[in-house]
């Protein structure tokens, strides 16, 4: 009762266009905010996580320049290692080790004969990006695993198949097929079994387990040129200016491939800032026109207000009554912006799964906490300002 | 609740007041609990300046105010607001309603503002002692002193108090509707115990003072 009463007394619909417009601006600020870190956490989402199958974090295979000064030595010595991992821009460091043993692989079926010398390359486990429960050896297993180059599989397809008359092959089918795998010793060749577990776009080079490859380097192979020639590195930004700067200065280099993806991490970092900083610039023209029309609101009441303190209204009766007519709207606001941010993450995830690039179906748990983070910036702002001007009347 | 005066003398009166004798101005004056004052005093002696001092409306005076034994200058917002939805009651001279809540709305909003001391049926019946009834459901901008007048009066005894501050309460009434005023207000008084401080211009026996003042 008391409510209706103080309602028709103190008139909140003296600045309805102001207030409409309050409400616009406080509702793109919040898209743009809670978007802003959606995106991000997306975004570190598809950096960090495990499931993504092409994933976007930046590793790049680093070697010395080989030309007629370097000849002969392109490998990395100890020290150039450990200058390398002492870099800031370098999280971490794995070192491709180069087979040093002859190898053949062949065709087990007399229906799909092939032939052709091979050497393989390893790197730890943490480098690479296929998930196969294959992907391990141990001395005195039968069957290697090897991970290809989608590289290898397209030149196979579109150049040699045509030529050669072959048939065409997707990579479902060239994981079914085990082939013999030879390597040449002294004693005449050892045979294994082998099979592609896996395609790879990170390090161009056929890759079977480090385990398999010290095995054989220390039983089978040559006792020269032991120092790594390749190395690959996992950095935050490979398009950092300092980074490749170190390469330039230091000799070395790298795939250019990867520097231009580095490109489209900028642009997304860029939108994510933009998106920032007009948010919560709008955030803040926002609240300055809400808190304008609070004010604006309890002016137009003035005379009504003081007779009420007069009359023996409480300050806090006064403004748990205008709380109640502004604050609403506010939580209204944000949860139509998170649930349009859901509609789009959920657009999004759809969208990028086509793509084979997986994000959450659903809001991250950081933009509903920034939400609600906001929501209290609002019901401080709107508690201050009500507050300060019911004191004003009561002076 | 008493309540006390300590040599309280108007600021911007001070000249004028500190040459004549007064019962009030510049005296220290303890008002009793359940006492029935009166306060005579002619036009420009500053009988709404000190109900509007009591009630703690003005404070450009020197001396005190104590409700118990609390300076009112150290009573503000809520606390204030709770002593005068539960202790203080007024009656203003120049009445001071919402003109466009209806009559009953104003009423109904000072018995509403703390825990209802009175069902809302009390309006009616009070409204009827008083004769207006009939313009309950009209604008308060829209009715005339009189009925103004006793709006206020019924406003504020829909509320608990026990002290009831009246500023020339019957100044725009008639000889028969000031008795039926007075005789509520009395009623009123009586059922809770409760003071009263009237001001009025002449002397009357519309109530069955304690104790007569001059201003």
């Amino acid at each position: 009762m008391l409510n209706t009463l103080l309602k028709k007394l103190i008139q909140t619909s003296s600045g309805r266009t102001r207030f409409v417009m309050a409400i616009i601006g406080l509702s793109v600020a919040l898209l743009l905010i809670l978007s802003a870190v959606q995106i991000q956490v997306d975004y570190d989402d598809l950096l960090h996580s495990k499931t993504n199958q092409d994933s976007i974090a930046n590793f790049l295979v680093l070697n010395k320049i080989l030309n007629n000064k370097t000849y002969g030595t392109a490998t990395f010595k100890e020290e150039d290692l450990s200058k390398l991992k002492q870099q800031h821009f370098i999280d971490d460091i794995g070192i491709l080790t180069a087979s040093r043993f002859k190898a053949s692989v062949q065709s087990n079926s007399d229906r799909f004969p092939f032939y052709t010398d091979i050497s393989f390359e390893s790197v730890p486990t943490a480098f690479i990006d296929v998930n196969s429960k294959d992907w391990k050896w141990k001395e005195g297993d039968d069957f290697i695993p090897m991970i290809a180059p989608n590289m290898f599989l397209d030149i196979y397809n579109f150049q040699f198949s045509l030529s050669q008359n072959l048939p065409q092959l997707t990579q479902d089918i060239v994981k079914m097929i085990v082939f013999k795998v030879n390597i040449n010793t002294d004693k005449g060749p050892v045979s294994f079994k082998g099979r592609i577990v896996g395609f790879s776009d990170r390090i161009s080079s056929l890759l079977v387990p480090q385990e398999f490859n010290d095995w054989a380097n220390t039983n089978f192979g040559n006792t020269q040129n032991t120092k790594p020639s390749r190395v690959v590195i996992r950095t935050k930004d490979p398009g950092n200016p300092t980074l490749v700067q170190y390469l330039k200065d230091n000799g070395l280099t790298t795939d250019a491939d990867k520097t231009r993806f580095s490109k489209y991490r900028q642009i997304v970092t860029a939108i994510v800032n933009v998106s920032w900083i007009t948010g919560a610039v709008m955030l803040l023209f926002a609240l300055l026109v809400f808190t304008l029309f609070i004010q604006l609101t309890i002016a137009s009441c003035k005379e009504e207000i003081q007779l009420l303190i007069t009359l023996g209204a409480s300050p806090k009766q006064l403004q748990r009554f205008l709380m109640k007519q502004f604050f609403p709207s506010n939580i209204i606001i944000i949860i139509i912006s998170l649930i349009a941010i859901t509609g789009l993450q959920f657009e999004v995830h759809q969208l990028l799964q086509e793509q084979n690039i997986f994000v959450s179906t659903f809001t991250s748990y950081y933009t509903c906490i920034t939400a609600l983070v906001i929501l209290l910036v609002l019901w401080f702002v709107n508690y201050r300002t009500i507050s300060k001007y019911i004191a004003v009347q009561d002076k | 609740m008493q309540i006390e005066l300590k040599q309280i003398v108007p600021i911007p009166l001070k000249d004028k007041f500190s040459q004549r004798n007064s019962d009030l101005w510049n005296q220290t004056v303890l008002f009793q609990h359940g006492e029935w004052v009166k306060i005579k005093a002619p036009s420009g002696t500053g009988k709404t300046t000190f109900i509007h001092t009591l009630y703690k409306l003005r404070h450009d005076y020197s001396g005190q105010v104590f409700y118990d034994d609390q300076e009112i200058k150290n009573i503000t917002g809520d606390t204030l607001a709770e002593i005068r939805q539960h202790k203080i009651s007024i009656v203003f001279q120049d009445l001071r309603l919402f003109p466009n809540l209806t009559a009953r709305e104003n009423i109904e909003l000072k018995r509403v503002l703390q825990a209802p001391f009175y069902e809302a049926i009390m309006i009616d019946e009070m409204a009827d002692k008083l004769g207006v009834t009939g313009i309950l459901n009209q604008r308060a901008g829209l009715c005339s002193y009189g009925e103004q007048q006793r709006i206020a009066i019924i406003r504020s005894l829909i509320q608990p108090f026990e002290w009831l501050l009246l500023d020339e309460p019957f100044s725009h009434l008639d000889h028969e509707n000031i008795s039926k005023a007075a005789s509520l207000i009395a009623e009123e008084c009586s059922k809770r115990q409760a003071g009263f401080i009237l001001t009025d211009l002449d002397e009357d026996e519309h109530f069955n003072y304690s104790r007569k003042l001059q201003l």
